[in-house]
């Protein structure tokens, strides 16, 4: 179901920008419900950093347009409730991390009374406690990115934009940011995922765009861009004729081995097959929906 | 409130890279050094007899002008390399980008840059100017007539490079902007001495591209202004024309009013390239 305009974090029509003859952005439509965790994905030069630095007003579309939080693209109220982390991100190497985020909860209005507080907290949340009054100057590049991701937190923002969050990650901080992305979307924040990782967005968006040469290819719930099952693979004991029968119900089965391979069986159904092969008393070892993996499909939409 | 935040910022950042500490070392040796000399000029015996103490602070008074030559030659660059990373740097490394998605004004951090450079370089003038001439006093007697007037000059050849160079930051990077403020800044100061010899020489056109450089770039305007208020009397009254560090005839008031007009409008339109820019 389409969201209300009231209800669109960002509502965007055929955003487009040039560079002279070159089309960064040729045409990105996007309606974003608030609460959302909205992936956007595309190769390298595709238009996706140039989309969300004109969707921050960081840079001025050559065409179309639209509003980020109900106001429009750059305008200041709206800002005052965004969070951004950038790819490529730097800070104040000569401020400890504490001050850093002073600093940036001055500019982003954190009334006086709550700073110190949600200073803390954040600092917690990023895992920054304990090296808070050290210049950052002397951090790996991994705690600089988680820097950036609790200045992009600060203020309780309505929407965060995090572009590559976790390029310079390990696996641990990965994790933490997966989790600190549920933890937005609990709390009703709108998080905008700019990630190569298609892992890290299929597990944690709701909606996703993949977009290819500066236009949107595809759009939609994972699943619908993704496509439905592709059928199921069930390693099953040994099968009399009415079993076979009732598996023919579903398809075509093609042994494997113990395997059988039922193709176009949909999602929903699969339950009612092992039901139904359970009462006929066939052994079931094991029942592995088909499907194709947000890489896969990824993968199909850029050799189109 | 922003704009006084990114002043307060500039500094601050100034006084961790302990740039100030090094720019005060420095300009303590400077000034000790340059003492040894005036020490010298003031006790240094001639067929026997010290110099008269006429002569000493008629030579004192000279020196003094290429000693602030140097002075004005260093906020001139100072003032060029600073405002470029200050502004252009901060764009190339990225860090402007997440202040800028804050809902503040572009025009602010142009504005709040501009202020706590100005702020830097002006107590800096002042700082080592007065250290300056109170070694000169200590060492040969000679105190310039104008001290302060030709400080508040010499800051603002500071302030025109630093307004120069917001100007070109607003667009370009860190490396171009800064090579473009003080290519200026050097065509602006040798264009000022081949117009005094076209003076002397009553060629109009050399003195007619002097004006012009001076309305381009008025820095050279105020290091004349400055030059003119630390010379003393005597010495204006005997000199037969402008030459190099010696100011006969100071530019008028126009072009005076014409430099801080200039610094106006150069930092505006440094406020509306910035603004309009994309990132």
């Amino acid at each position: 179901m389409r969201p209300a305009c009231a209800d669109l974090a960002i509502d965007v029509a055929h955003l487009a920008k040039s560079y002279g003859a070159i089309d960064a952005v040729s045409d990105v439509s996007l309606r974003i419900a608030r609460g959302e965790t909205f992936g956007f994905l595309g190769p390298n030069g595709a238009g996706k950093t140039t989309s969300v630095k004109m969707l921050l007003g960081l840079t001025r579309p050559t065409g179309g347009g639209g509003t980020l939080l109900g106001r429009p693209l750059g305008d200041r109220r709206a800002r005052a409730k965004v969070g951004y982390l950038p790819e490529l991100f730097r800070y104040h190497d000569w401020m400890t991390a504490r001050e850093e985020l002073t600093f940036h909860a001055g500019l982003a209005e954190v009334p006086y009374a709550d700073r110190a507080r949600n200073i803390d907290e954040i600092l917690d949340l990023v895992g920054l406690s304990r090296r808070a009054n050290d210049r950052i100057g002397t951090y790996s590049k991994g705690m600089q990115q988680r820097v950036g991701i609790g200045v992009a937190l600060l203020g309780s923002p309505e929407i965060v934009f995090l572009d590559e969050p976790t390029s310079a990650l390990d696996p641990v901080g990965r994790r933490d940011v997966r989790e600190m992305v549920r933890a937005l979307k609990a709390r009703g924040t709108s998080v905008f995922l700019n990630s190569h990782l298609l892992s890290e967005v299929e597990q944690t968006c709701d909606r996703i765009a993949i977009v290819d040469r500066g236009r949107i290819v595809a759009a939609g719930s994972i699943a619908d861009v993704v496509g439905g099952s592709l059928g199921v693979r069930l390693r099953l004991g040994v099968l009399d004729d009415a079993a076979l029968a009732l598996l023919r119900r579903y398809g075509t089965p093609v042994p494997a081995g113990d395997w059988q391979t039922i193709a176009g069986v949909p999602r929903e159904s699969i339950p009612a097959l092992v039901r139904e092969l359970a009462a006929a008393g066939v052994e079931i070892f094991a029942v592995e929906p088909l499907t194709t993996t947000l890489e896969q499909r990824f993968m199909e939409v850029m050799q189109a | 409130m922003t704009i006084l935040g990114i002043a307060s910022l500039t500094l601050h950042e100034m006084i961790r890279r302990r740039l100030i500490l090094v720019a005060a070392i420095l300009t303590v040796v400077v000034a000790l050094l340059t003492g040894f000399a005036f020490h010298a000029l003031a006790t240094k015996l001639y067929h026997g007899h010290p110099l008269p103490h006429v002569q000493v602070l008629a030579i004192a008074a000279q020196l003094l002008t290429l000693v602030a030559y140097m002075f004005s030659l260093v906020f001139a660059l100072g003032g060029a390399f600073l405002a470029a990373p200050a502004l252009a740097g901060d764009v190339d490394t990225g860090l402007l980008l997440p202040m800028l998605t804050r809902p503040v004004r572009r025009v602010d951090i142009v504005l709040g840059k501009f202020l706590g450079l100005a702020v830097f370089l002006s107590v800096y003038a002042f700082g080592c100017g007065l250290l300056e001439f109170a070694i000169v006093r200590a060492t040969t007697g000679y105190w310039p007539p104008h001290p302060f007037v030709a400080l508040g000059y010499l800051s603002g050849v500071a302030i025109v490079m630093v307004a120069a160079t917001l100007l070109f930051a607003s667009r370009l990077s860190m490396v171009a902007s800064g090579i473009a403020s003080v290519v200026l800044y050097g065509l602006a100061w040798i264009v000022g001495v081949a117009s005094d010899i076209g003076a002397n020489a009553h060629i109009q056109a050399m003195v007619d591209a002097g004006t012009i450089s001076q309305l381009l770039l008025p820095s050279d305007a105020f290091w004349r202004t400055a030059v003119y208020h630390l010379e003393p009397a005597a010495l204006i009254a005997g000199l037969h024309g402008n030459a190099p560090f010696m100011v006969a005839t100071p530019p008028p008031l126009a072009m005076l009013l014409w430099s801080f007009g200039w610094i106006v409008v150069v930092v505006a339109a440094a406020c509306w390239s910035f603004a309009t820019r994309d990132f």
